[in-house]
């Protein structure tokens, strides 16, 4: 089994390269069309950095729970493949967390006047993004691939059920984030056309650069676990 | 249900006769207090603001401290596998360990709670509802450092691993406790305050189920 999987992972598959492809010229599609989108009305060229900030942050979010998915996967069925997928997500996810946070300091200064506020989301974020640096100095500490891998496991789990939680107990604080451009619960979109067409361009790009960059990280890992099995 | 008191109560008793880390935790604290009093300042208003955030850190840093006794001297002594073998779940091993460790949480949190009253202006007329807090929070405490410590009981290096895992999930637990004591501290109806003990009881339930659920699965092997 470990040399048909080897010599299955030799290769970059076809899939993955179409993903990162796609999401490459999307995101410069996106970028594009973001960069020639009309000024906002109130606060002008300053609001473009939205179209990089709301998708980087989406697939943050989403990435918590992808890693909650497949460590949940890996304590059920305690395949190696779940464990490796939810690494890959949680390190992919940390840039995008990382991108989103950078790109809402940028847009904050000019717009609040900050860089940083004690803000529900932002504070949700930064927590997110302590949590899953967490996971990754668990995951270096750790030799044994199996008590890693459960140690792991046991930390996403905990850090995406935290999430709402967090969420929650912020949101009564003080706000001060405008509303959300798409509201999940009411699902009520409250941007302008013009502005929403290029955003969910770059969502879409975005998604699938993840996607992509996902299964590049966790082939890179399965080979890496190959080699050491060697 | 028995086992689980039963292994709270050995544990107690263990920590009792060994004395030196449970005492060495709590002068740890009253140095921080002292510390954390000279730094803002000998004005009584400025103390009494920050009293409730100096209470809820010190526990936070209490938590942390103390969560490596739950299963340090099973690790030492190799009883941790004793307890692997007995039959039925293992969930019960996370209840006795909660138990003991949100006993441990609530003396000391009792002794600090005191003592921020002593050394920061801390009012306590409405003593039935800090200790309402103080159960809540040193129970949503308790119940992350327990899972963490379990799973990292085996490991070198946990003393630095457990607080980089705790800091970050307990905070809407220290966010909702010092809302609350800070409400009652500057004499907010408690009527008003009730959504953060609300909070933290939810907290505490979400987190002691999937706690429970979930380390089973991190003791094996």
């Amino acid at each position: 089994m470990q040399l048909a999987r080897s010599n299955q992972t030799n290769r970059l598959d076809g899939l993955t390269l179409g993903l990162l492809a796609l999401g490459g010229v999307g995101a410069v599609v996106g970028l594009v069309m973001a960069l020639s989108a009309p000024p906002d009305q109130s606060q002008g060229f300053v609001a473009r950095i939205f179209h990089v900030h709301v998708p980087t942050a989406w697939m943050a979010y989403l990435a918590s729970f992808g890693a909650l998915g497949y460590s949940v996967a890996y304590l059920v069925r305690r395949k190696a493949h779940h464990d490796r997928v939810a690494a890959a997500v949680v390190e992919v996810g940390l840039i995008f967390m990382a991108l989103a946070l950078l790109t809402g300091m940028l847009w904050a200064r000019p717009t609040w006047g900050v860089y940083w506020d004690w803000e529900p989301r932002l504070t949700t974020t930064a927590i997110l993004f302590a949590i899953y640096v967490g996971y990754v100095v668990v995951r270096g500490a750790i030799e044994d691939p199996e008590l890693r891998a459960k140690a792991a496991a046991g930390v996403a789990i905990l850090g995406a059920i935290n999430v709402p939680i967090s969420y929650m107990s912020v949101k009564w604080w003080r706000s001060l984030h405008q509303t959300q451009s798409i509201d999940l619960t009411t699902g009520k979109i409250n941007v302008d056309a013009a502005i929403l067409i290029p955003m969910l361009v770059n969502l879409a790009a975005f998604t699938l650069l993840f996607i992509g960059l996902v299964r590049l990280r966790s082939i890179i890992a399965a080979r890496e676990a190959a080699r050491e099995e060697a | 249900m028995q086992r689980i008191f039963w292994l709270a109560w050995r544990d107690l008793v263990l920590e009792f006769r060994g004395r030196t880390g449970l005492l060495s935790a709590v002068f740890f604290l009253a140095v921080m207090l002292f510390i954390l009093a000279m730094a803002f300042g000998p004005n009584p208003q400025d103390l009494r603001k920050a009293a409730p955030g100096v209470l809820w850190v010190a526990l936070a840093f209490a938590g942390s401290l103390l969560a490596g006794r739950a299963f340090g001297l099973e690790v030492e002594d190799g009883t941790l596998d004793d307890l692997l073998l007995t039959p039925g779940s293992r969930e019960w091993i996370y209840f006795g360990k909660l138990l003991f460790q949100f006993a441990l949480l609530m003396l000391v949190g009792l002794v600090l709670m005191f003592l921020t009253a002593g050394l920061f202006y801390l009012p306590l007329q409405h003593w039935g509802w800090f200790m309402a807090a103080l159960l809540l929070g040193s129970l949503g405490y308790a119940a992350i450092s327990t899972f963490y410590a379990g799973m990292l009981a085996r490991l070198r290096g946990r003393e630095v691993l457990l607080p980089l895992l705790l800091f970050p999930l307990v905070i809407p637990v220290v966010l909702a406790a010092v809302r609350f004591t800070q409400g009652l501290a500057q004499g907010v109806p408690v009527a008003e305050l009730l959504d953060w003990l609300r909070l933290l009881l939810v907290f505490d339930v979400i987190y002691v189920t999937v706690c429970a659920m979930v380390f089973p699965y991190m003791l094996e092997g």
